[in-house]
């Protein structure tokens, strides 16, 4: 049986003996006196949505930058992406937001850590309480469950906002704690499933650029969240073998379930190809964030050939095998024979 | 400084001083009237009839430190409001201005100069739009208090790059076109020798830019960039060497040019008095051999910016070392990088460097 219910009460635990069909018929019962009819996640998949023409991507000057710490973009009505501004953190990670009737999904917490640097539980509680008012639901209703693709600083920091929100669980910072968090006990093969209230997560293990961390695939949008091991730009590779039975994993979950879009933490690179160095603050000319499911079966194609350490373009995002330590993409500009 | 019976420096019980100073409290064994104090004019008396002539004759380097740390940017660049520019009075008639690291993560360093017929300014800043960094409106009221304190109506200014080509030091030169009384050092190089008279005697010759009883030395010093000069001040005792030698990543351009440029100036040095070299940036923490990556916009543990002349031993003993070899190096005061890209790590510390991991303000 798997713990992924999170159901709170005892009677609800009591539930947990039932498949999961029934299950989520006993909590949408119990909840039908106090709101709405539950939204359907379940029919006329995949639920359309949109992403924006163009993402908050700093400026020239951090210090005269005047767009949101958080940019808040709508992907559907019941679908939230979030992406930290470059001016508060160079990395400035993607972070989906996804509703369900019983709770709500975040994954990733940004590179900035308190609460009076960025307010990010701030901009979370009121995506929550937009929701809510269009759906006419009671925030105090919706449990908040605050997760991390992978165990970097980047995609965690700002944890620790949530430790005082009534109703919220958030994943511990171990890889054991990671794995216990979706109840996992075949990393990375075993594939587990979170219900959010009618909408089902699949989360299993994605290691490669480090042990721990996950894929997520939401059954709702058929967005396939790949985290730091796939994105758009430069994929540090710590562990390329772990890293392509990865990959052939994403492959093999391409073959068999509808994927409409595949989303990593970050983009790093521009719309015609030039590599926005590491660290850098503006990306006037910043690549989209999704990618297609054909840009990341050419990317393990290309990924086949790959024998030795190095970097390697594949079209769409840089391949740095086992580089980081050692190797960027730029040269010196000024040097001369 | 010698360690006499009147006092101890390290019973003072001062060693937390911002700067360090071995006397927070003054040399009680220094006479109280050096000869320095003759280099001061601009306070006393307060309304002159005529302009000031300045005596910049001096024994030793002109009185003049830095009392105070740089700015260093902010963990939330957005939210930093420390000074575009931040101005710091070296002495008199030196100054330093800064540029801040969340409004360019180069944070180049810029030097104004003022002699008794004109001023220097060395260098211009890594951004070009006035309204992020107002560099020539914070050059024109530091020149007009100055003018006003010595009784002069007009100021001549001279802009001199370290480099022409490099974009960390020549971005805010826009600003200055069409300033009137000014001249901007042209580009590119052979221009540019021209101009210092080193036509024919470039990179053996040297130039000069005369202030009015102060004259600033050209020297030429192609290594990190094709078109380098340093400068030195004979009033204070400085060296100006931009990219060529700072506390921070040295990005070789030409390997042979660049140990070729350290031999003249170690040679320049054993012939001049130096008491500090300043170059363009800091990147080096206070922490031996650590360094601040690319584009960092908070930068809380950085070395101080000046380096004392003996330095350049080291300096020619390491760029001799990677002459000829891709590769990058290590030393407590600066790193070396020739023929590999900016970013480029290594796992080979140096031995005899103590390994110390800084502090880390995330």
């Amino acid at each position: 049986m798997d713990r992924r219910t999170f159901l709170t009460s005892p009677a609800f635990a009591a539930a947990a003996t039932f498949s999961s069909a029934a299950m989520a018929g006993i909590a949408d019962a119990a909840a039908a006196a106090a709101r709405p009819g539950p939204i359907d996640f379940r029919t006329n998949l995949p639920a359309r949505g949109s992403f924006p023409d163009k993402w908050i991507c700093g400026s020239p000057s951090s210090m005269d930058n005047k767009d949101p710490p958080v940019h808040v973009h709508w992907y559907n009505a019941h679908t939230a992406i979030l992406r930290q501004n470059k001016a508060y953190s160079y990395e400035a990670p993607f972070a989906p937001l996804y509703f369900g009737n019983d709770r709500v999904l975040l994954l990733d917490e940004g590179f900035v850590q308190l609460r009076n640097d960025w307010d990010l539980r701030g901009v979370v509680d009121g995506c929550i309480d937009d929701w809510c008012r269009r759906n006419n639901r009671d925030p105090a209703s919706l449990e908040l469950v605050v997760a991390f693709s992978h165990l970097h600083a980047d995609h965690f920091a700002a944890t620790n906002q949530f430790a005082d929100r009534p109703n919220t669980r958030y994943m511990g910072l171990t890889h054991e704690e990671m794995l216990g968090f979706w109840g996992m006990t075949n990393f990375p093969e075993q594939r587990v499933s979170l219900d959010l209230g009618g909408r089902e997560i699949l989360i299993w293990g994605s290691p490669g650029h480090v042990i721990s961390e996950f894929a997520y695939y939401d059954s709702y949008t058929q967005i396939l969240f790949t985290g730091d091991m796939f994105y758009r730009g430069r994929c540090y590779i710590s562990f390329w073998q772990p890293w392509f039975d990865s990959m052939r994993r994403l492959i093999d979950f391409c073959d068999t379930h509808p994927v409409t879009h595949v989303m990593g933490c970050h983009v790093e690179i521009s719309k015609d190809g030039q590599d926005y160095a590491y660290g850098m603050t503006y990306q006037p000319d910043e690549a989209p964030v999704e990618m297609t499911v054909q840009q990341l079966r050419e990317a393990f194609a290309y990924a086949k050939t790959i024998t030795k350490p190095g970097i390697y373009f594949t079209g769409t995002v840089f391949l740095c095998n086992q580089t980081r330590g050692t190797t960027t993409i730029d040269q010196y500009p000024y040097r001369y024979g | 400084m010698p360690d006499k019976a009147t006092y101890s420096p390290v019973l003072s019980g001062n060693s937390m001083s911002v700067t360090g100073s071995a006397y927070p409290n003054g040399n009680p064994d220094l006479p109280y009237n050096l000869p320095g104090v003759r280099n001061t004019d601009s306070v006393v008396p307060l309304h002159r009839s005529t302009p000031v002539i300045h005596d910049y004759k001096c024994d030793g380097p002109a009185p003049g430190r830095f009392v105070m740390r740089w700015t260093y940017g902010s963990n939330v660049a957005a939210k930093n409001r420390d000074p575009r520019i931040q101005v710091v009075q070296y002495n008199e008639d030196t100054f330093v201005l800064r540029q801040n690291v969340c409004v360019h993560w180069e944070a180049p360093f810029t030097y104004l100069l003022f002699g008794n017929s004109g001023a220097l300014l060395i260098d211009s800043g890594a951004t070009a739009e006035a309204r992020y960094y107002p560099l020539r409106e914070t050059v024109d009221a530091v020149i007009t208090r100055w003018a006003q304190a010595r009784g002069r109506r007009k100021v001549p200014l001279t802009i001199a790059l370290t480099s022409g080509e490099d974009v960390a030091q020549n971005q805010g030169l826009v600003q200055f076109a069409g300033r009137p009384d000014t001249v901007i050092v042209p580009r590119p190089l052979e221009v540019m020798k021209r101009f210092y008279g080193l036509g024919g005697s470039w990179p053996s010759g040297r130039g000069s830019i005369d202030l009015g009883d102060r004259v600033i030395e050209v020297i030429p010093t192609p290594g990190t960039h094709r078109d380098g000069v340093s400068f030195y001040d004979p009033y204070c005792d400085l060296l100006f060497t931009g990219d060529l030698i700072f506390p921070g990543k040295i990005n070789i351009g030409n390997d042979k040019d660049f140990v070729a440029s350290l031999e003249r100036i170690k040679a320049f040095i054993a012939d001049h008095p130096v008491k500090w070299m300043f170059g363009g940036h800091i990147e080096m923490m206070f922490v031996p051999g650590r360094y601040y990556p690319r584009f960092a916009s908070y930068k809380p543990y950085e070395r101080l910016l000046e380096m004392d002349p003996a330095l350049i031993d080291e300096l020619l003993v390491y760029a001799r070392a990677v002459q000829g070899k891709d590769t990058m190096l290590i030393r407590p005061d600066f790193v070396l990088l020739n023929g590999v890209s900016p970013d480029q790590r290594t796992s080979d510390w140096p031995s005899d460097v103590p390994n110390i991991i800084p502090p880390r303000p995330f």
